[in-house]
């Protein structure tokens, strides 16, 4: 029970915006208009009212009333009430800040304190018990209460059931994008342009595009921007023909045939014959490819695919491979990891896991798994750029552990990869386009034992590296928490399916169910995640943006005395390289000199033989030689890999815990000093373009509103402001509400760190 | 052997302009001619030795003893390596192998720093080579033991600007505002015979006479008695700071102590409730009346409130440093990295004092309740707890000036035995007094600029200097234990102080995103999710971990704020060169920053 009694609907959601008139003091009118914001297709399903959502963990006294609908995309909770204490909210265009997308969550349980009941409720359930709170646990990290205590049992329970039945849906196409795109297409059925296709603005600030890799010339651009001399993009997988886990162009040796590859799918797990993802300046390529199931053909195949791979480089220098799957984790144990941290940074009470923190974290292996996946990658960027070879990242299925390690190898190797756009189109190519599985991986549905957070870790590996080089990527940790938070809305194709045959087969079903004329278009076209401006206004879109980022286009200080800053010009361009030069050692490789088949450890070439041994010692002396000089932003980039340096993401786990939340603090503090100075800077170099060649005032340069806080604005005089936190831009308030009845944890009363598994263990408690 | 030059370390930032060009013995001439000197630093001898690098392995090199250093060169061509080490640095001397040692390299010296690193270098049997370099380095570097004087008295180096001047407590009291109606600036101690362990200057309050003061000082541990640390602007709240009662098994009682601290409370009008934190843990507190001291007790003291704040004694934190020693040098500890962490417990250690002082920070400010702080002695916890609730609740002690007066007065003043804690001179490495006290405390100020990185005006390299001369004996400043021991040897007239070094060379010590921010109060979070283990300082010796140099974020905001005055200086000069052209004044700002809020923006 608890202690305080709930106060009756308060006076402030009645008074405040003040009534026009005196005899409206009824609540009837009032709860009326609280009338949800419904996306094109969306629609209500349930709603209860007179629902109190919870903001402090340890009293009610500044819950909000309102009403809480369940739709088809999201749960809403609409209230008139002011949110106490909070100081900044950004603002997500399709999601108001009390909603929570069906697809974010992770765990709904229903609590009836007075019987001391509690239920996690699955689809198709019955609840015997009318709920006097609802707790929805999120994938994001939230814990989000709402309290029925004064609202009409039945429809509370209702209400209940609903979010549990469309939150778990039986089948892809229930999900709530379909439905926004199907309407869209009825929409604009007289409107010959339809659904934009391309990915959106660059961080909405840019006009450039990111490229998605679905077509031919994205990838045939792709191969010139590296300068890849020895491969062609293949066509024979148009209209998923051969694989419907490929995407539909990639890039091959050319020296192997159609008809060649044709062949040989049909030894590779899923056909997932080998995929080009980058080349080195140097000429090594980086390759990704399943396993050969076909015994019979494995070596033979294996040694062509390799010759080809040799042959492809101008130095014919010998590949690599590694087998990913005997280096890392699984992707239940990565997932296992994940479940832990969660339960540690979210659900465990803050100060009785305070004394035993860093072993607890250890024990996660959260970190010792990011750890090994920036370790692994940093050995093969040696191998790629300093032994010349190419590498083939060797998965079983090839679209899980590759897509990460392949990113993070090109992220590394890449400056193109730091920029927003680079990036974006690196998780086009080596996650969408590779076939990486969103939709079970994500757990969209809820019914898979497939779920892992391997995207997420990514991104973390990445944020690892934005931490230790702060100055070398184009975005911030903001835009990287962001993006894992998208992974979480159901209305973006770039993150629902597992592989693009999917979509197109899917969505084409749903057309013709729906009498949707597709034309000749494949499948329906989904928003895409990379069109920001979908989400958030242009000035929200500058969060994303990294003020300390030393671009190429970035003003240099060379001629200032006061310091020099050295930035070397031997980086990749973004747009086209040459031909790598040196050939002159191209020698042709004996054919019996070829690794054998599977084999793990490469064989070289005699005038370049050794031990593996000296191998890995090479990969030392490699590491030790690029951290005895000054880092060059656009080079290389290797992590810093001690125990010491992976640090925990604190923004991304712990933006909603209230206690380790540090007011007008954080890294943000100084990010927005160095926001309001880059500001200051652009402004004065327009100026002085003003000044030398007047322009029309309309000709503005694209990096006006680059900056998120502003050298214009009044902020500047007055300190760091107030609401800057180290959650900035998020805010814990009412979004992490872990006590539950009388003031026991939650996760106490409900067995501990049994709420965040599965379902089924906790099932059957009415 | 590595292709690429291994790294540079230099221990210490050495300034060129002090740095003796000309050397005046010397066979070497040309060699010797390249290793920096003091003014007032003396060659005594060198030596080829092996050093036993644990990074890069055994590099030969060429060593230099001064009366202030170990300067080692490599003499491998490709090799940079060059150490420069304060012998204050010296902890241990020993020697390694005996005259039938066999094995490469195993017959030398290894030398254990304070500053969380070891040297091991290794020499020829034949000869006499080790027998001289170990007593020579012996002499010098515990020149107490040889009746040699310490290194500070020794330098002559100038600067433009006296950093003994930079604290004088009667202006530091008066920019509090002090002496006023309650508080009294007080000279009882003039001579220290009061309590010669503190300062010549207290402040007390106004209705206690120098007599009641006296009689308190009976009760007190070494007579140091409840004296004004600080006071609030507003509320005028203070925060009061003493050593422990002496209540002993008995339980005894002092009436005289009892109507001062009532006293004490009511000089503020706000709260009926003195409140005192005793910094020990409980038990500890029980267990020191058992040697004639304790704490106050309930009975005795009606209008107070005590509190326990659980921080351990100086034997303990010792202990847990040399753990934090074991994990990171010369290997940091690779696969459980962080549970080898907590087991030093160190980060608890720093979490427990940012946690009181936080307590004694919250309670003058919110509570509005007059503060006394004490812990045995009231030199080594109770100093953290003031000196840090201090930088918490005045914005003054987060500039560079502010923070050395803070230390001056707070730890140099108030008698924190920096002689006997970090045994400056002294051989005797095992001594039991010996404790990181005061780069616990430095620690904790690393650790709030980390969560507030606007906030201090100075840099991360302003912290690490301070520490690198707590040990290096090269300034007065932290040499003896109290103020009387200094003015005994004349410290400020002998020796230089180290806010010359600093204060002369301000800007490299400046954190540039330092926002002057007057009345704000700074709470850090004291929770084990922020807290971090300080690289830069204790493991800065690894050149694989040790971060990169300098700082890439302040860094680029420095060049951010160069490239911002040239476009101003370009600006200017366009105008200059417009307004010539055309004469049109009214619509062309005289200068740029005027210009500013007027340029449209996107928004």
């Amino acid at each position: 029970m608890f202690s305080l009694r709930p106060p009756r609907p308060s006076f402030r959601s009645y008074l405040l915006p003040p009534p026009q008139t005196d005899d409206k003091i009824s609540s009837e009118p009032k709860i009326k208009k609280l009338e949800p914001v419904l996306l094109p297709g969306e629609i209500v399903v349930n709603e209860v009212n007179f629902v109190r959502k919870c903001i402090a963990t340890d009293t009610s006294q500044y819950d909000l009333w309102g009403k809480l609908i369940c739709s088809n995309f999201k749960i809403s909770f609409i209230t008139e009430d002011p949110m106490p204490f909070q100081k900044f909210h950004y603002k997500n265009l399709l999601l108001g800040e009390h909603d929570v997308p069906l697809t974010c969550i992770d765990q709904i349980v229903t609590v009836n304190d007075h019987k001391r009941k509690q239920k996690v409720l699955g689809p198709n359930q019955k609840l015997k018990f009318n709920p006097t709170e609802l707790i929805i646990y999120c994938k994001d990290f939230r814990i989000v209460r709402f309290r029925f205590d004064e609202s009409g049992p039945e429809s509370a329970k209702k209400v209940c059931l609903a979010i549990a039945h469309y939150s778990q849906p039986t089948d892809l196409q229930l999900l709530f994008a379909f439905e926004y795109v199907g309407k869209k297409y009825h929409n604009s059925a007289n409107n010959i342009n339809g659904v934009p296709s391309r990915g959106g603005g660059a961080g909405g600030s840019s006009s450039q595009t990111t490229p998605l890799f679905e077509t031919y010339s994205d990838w045939d651009r792709e191969i010139k921007r590296t300068g890849a001399s020895g491969w062609r993009v293949c066509s024979i997988n148009e209209g998923y023909m051969i694989s419907t886990c490929l995407p539909e162009y990639f890039v091959v040796p050319s020296s192997l045939a159609d008809q060649d590859l044709k062949i040989f799918s049909h030894s590779f797990v899923g056909r997932r014959m080998p995929l080009w993802c980058w080349s080195h300046s140097n000429g090594s390529a980086l390759v990704r490819m399943a396993l050969i199931k076909d015994v019979l053909q494995q070596r033979k195949i294996d040694q062509r695919i390799c010759n080809a791979i040799i042959k492809s480089h101008p130095l014919r220098s010998d590949v690599y491979k590694s087998d990913l799957d005997k280096v890392f984790p699984n992707i239940q144990e990565v997932q296992a990891a994940f479940v832990k941290l969660k339960q540690l940074c979210i659900n465990e009470t803050f100060e009785e896991t305070e004394e035993k923190w860093l072993s607890s974290l250890e024990n996660t292996r959260w970190l010792e798994y990011v750890r090994t996946f920036l370790k692994h990658s940093a050995e093969l960027v040696c191998i790629l750029e300093s032994k010349h070879l190419s590498v083939i990242l060797q998965e079983e299925e090839g679209r899980d552990l590759s897509c990460c390690v392949a990113s993070l190898i090109q992220v590394m190797l890449d400056p193109y990869f730091r920029t927003t756009t680079g990036f974006q189109s690196l998780i086009q190519k080596e996650w969408v386009m590779a076939g990486y599985q969103f939709l079970d991986r994500c757990n969209h549905l809820k019914r898979s034992e497939k779920e892992s957070p391997l995207f997420l870790l990514f991104l973390d590996a990445v944020w690892q590296l934005l931490d230790q080089y702060p100055t070398a990527f184009e975005f911030s940790e903001t835009y990287l928490a962001i993006l894992y938070d998208s992974t979480r809305i159901s209305l973006f194709g770039t993150f629902l399916f597992n592989c693009p045959h999917q979509r197109v087969k899917q969505s084409t079903e749903f057309a013709i169910s729906r009498n949707i004329q597709l034309g000749d278009e494949k499948g329906l076209k989904f928003p895409s995640v990379w069109d920001w401006s979908l989400q958030f206004t242009a000035k929200d879109c500058a969060l994303f943006h990294n003020p300390l980022y030393i671009g190429k286009s970035t003003p240099c200080v060379q001629n200032i005395s006061v310091r020099s800053f050295k930035r070397t010009k031997k980086s990749y361009s973004s747009t086209l390289r040459g031909i790598p030069s040196s050939l002159k050692n191209g020698i042709f490789v004996d054919q019996e000199l070829l690794p054998r088949r599977n084999s793990l450890i490469i064989k070289l070439k005699p005038d370049t033989s050794q031990q593996v041994e000296s191998q890995n010692s090479g990969v030392e002396q490699y590491f030790r030689d690029w951290f005895s000089k000054p880092a060059d932003l656009h080079g290389i980039l290797l992590p810093r890999l001690s125990g010491a340096h992976i640090k925990l993401w604190k923004l991304c786990y712990f933006r909603w815990v209230p206690e380790v939340q540090i007011n007008r603090g954080g890294f943000i503090t100084a990010i927005h000093r160095a926001s309001l100075l880059a500001d200051e800077v652009n402004m004065l170099s327009r100026m002085l373009r003003q000044q030398r060649s007047p322009l029309p005032a309309c000709c503005s340069d694209p990096d006006q509103s680059r900056m998120y806080f502003q050298a214009s604005s009044l902020q500047t005089t007055s300190g760091i402001p107030e609401f800057l936190s180290s959650s900035f831009p998020f805010s814990p308030v009412g979004n992490l509400c872990r006590r539950s009845i009388s003031g026991t944890p939650l996760s106490k009363f409900l067995s501990g760190a049994k709420i965040w598994l599965s379902t089924e263990t906790l099932a059957n408690e009415d | 052997m590595a292709s690429a030059p291994p790294p540079r370390y230099n221990s210490h930032s050495l300034e060129n302009e002090s740095i003796k060009r000309t050397s005046q013995d010397g066979i070497n001439q040309d060699l010797s001619e390249a290793v920096p000197r003091l003014p007032g630093e003396t060659r005594i001898t060198d030596k080829e030795v092996i050093y036993i690098c644990p990074f890069n392995g055994p590099i030969k090199g060429r060593v230099y003893i001064t009366n202030y250093r170990l300067y080692l060169r490599s003499l491998e061509t490709d090799s940079a390596l060059i150490l420069d080490v304060p012998l204050g640095v010296i902890s241990r001397i020993e020697k390694m192998g005996g005259a039938t040692s066999r094995g490469e390299n195993s017959y030398g010296l290894d030398i254990t720093c304070k500053d969380m690193r070891n040297l091991r270098f290794a020499l020829k049997q034949e000869g006499h080579s080790r027998r001289d370099m170990f007593e020579i380095l012996t002499k010098y570097a515990f020149p107490l033991a040889h009746s040699l004087p310490l290194f500070a008295f020794l330098n002559e180096e100038k600067f433009n600007v006296d950093g003994w001047m930079v604290y004088n407590p009667v202006e530091e009291y008066r920019r509090q505002g002090l002496p006023n109606h309650y508080w009294r600036i007080s000279f009882i101690n003039k001579c220290y015979e009061l309590c010669d362990t503190y300062p010549a200057l207290l402040v007390v309050p106004y209705r206690a006479s120098d007599d009641d003061l006296r009689r308190v000082a009976t009760f007190r541990s070494r007579n140091r008695i409840p004296v004004l640390s600080w006071i609030h602007p507003e509320n005028k709240t203070v925060i009061v700071r003493c050593s422990q009662p002496l209540v002993g098994m008995s339980g005894k009682r002092n009436k005289d102590d009892e109507k001062y601290l009532d006293v004490i409370r009511e000089t503020n009008r706000q709260i009926s409730k003195l409140t005192i934190y005793d910094a020990r843990p409980n038990v500890n507190a029980v267990a020191n009346k058992a040697t004639g001291g304790g704490y106050e007790s309930d009975d005795a003291y009606h209008n107070a409130e005590l509190f326990f704040l659980d921080i351990h004694n100086i034997h303990v934190m010792r202990e847990s440093l040399k753990k934090v020693k074991d994990i990171v040098y010369p290997n940091v500890e690779e696969s459980h990295w962080l549970s080898s962490l907590e087991s030093t417990h160190w980060l608890e250690h720093i979490k427990l004092v940012l946690t009181g002082a936080i307590q004694v920070a919250d309670k003058v400010s919110s509570g509005k309740s007059s503060v006394l702080v004490h812990c045995s002695d009231g030199w080594d916890r109770t100093a953290q707890l003031t000196a840090l609730a201090m930088l918490m609740l005045d914005s003054y002690y987060r500039t560079i000036e502010g923070f050395e007066i803070l230390v001056q007065k707070e730890w140099i003043s108030f008698g924190h035995k920096f002689a006997s804690r970090i045994g400056h001179g002294d051989k005797n490495h095992a001594d039991a007094d010996r404790s990181p006290i005061f780069l616990q405390f430095i620690d904790c100020v690393w650790q709030m600029s980390k969560q507030f990185p606007t906030a201090f005006e100075f840099n991360e390299q302003f912290l690490i200097t301070i520490l690198d001369h707590l040990y290096s004996c090269r300034f007065g400043t932290f040499l003896y234990n109290c103020e009387s021991v200094r003015e005994r040897q004349k410290v400020t007239e002998r020796t230089v102080s180290l806010w010359s070094l600093i204060n002369s060379n301000k800007e490299k010590f400046k954190n540039p995103f330092y926002t002057k921010e007057i009345n704000r109060i700074l709470y850090p979070v004291a929770s084990m999710r922020h807290l971090e283990l300080w690289v830069n300082y204790y493991i800065r010796w690894n050149p694989r971990i040790k971060q990169q140099q300098p700082n890439p974020v302040e860094q680029r905001y420095m060049e951010l704020l160069a490239l911002r005055d040239e476009y101003i200086k370009r600006l200017e000069e366009l105008q200059i060169s417009n307004s010539a052209k055309i004469s049109d004044p009214p619509t062309s700002p005289s200068s740029p920053s005027q210009l500013m809020p007027h340029v449209p923006t996107h928004f």
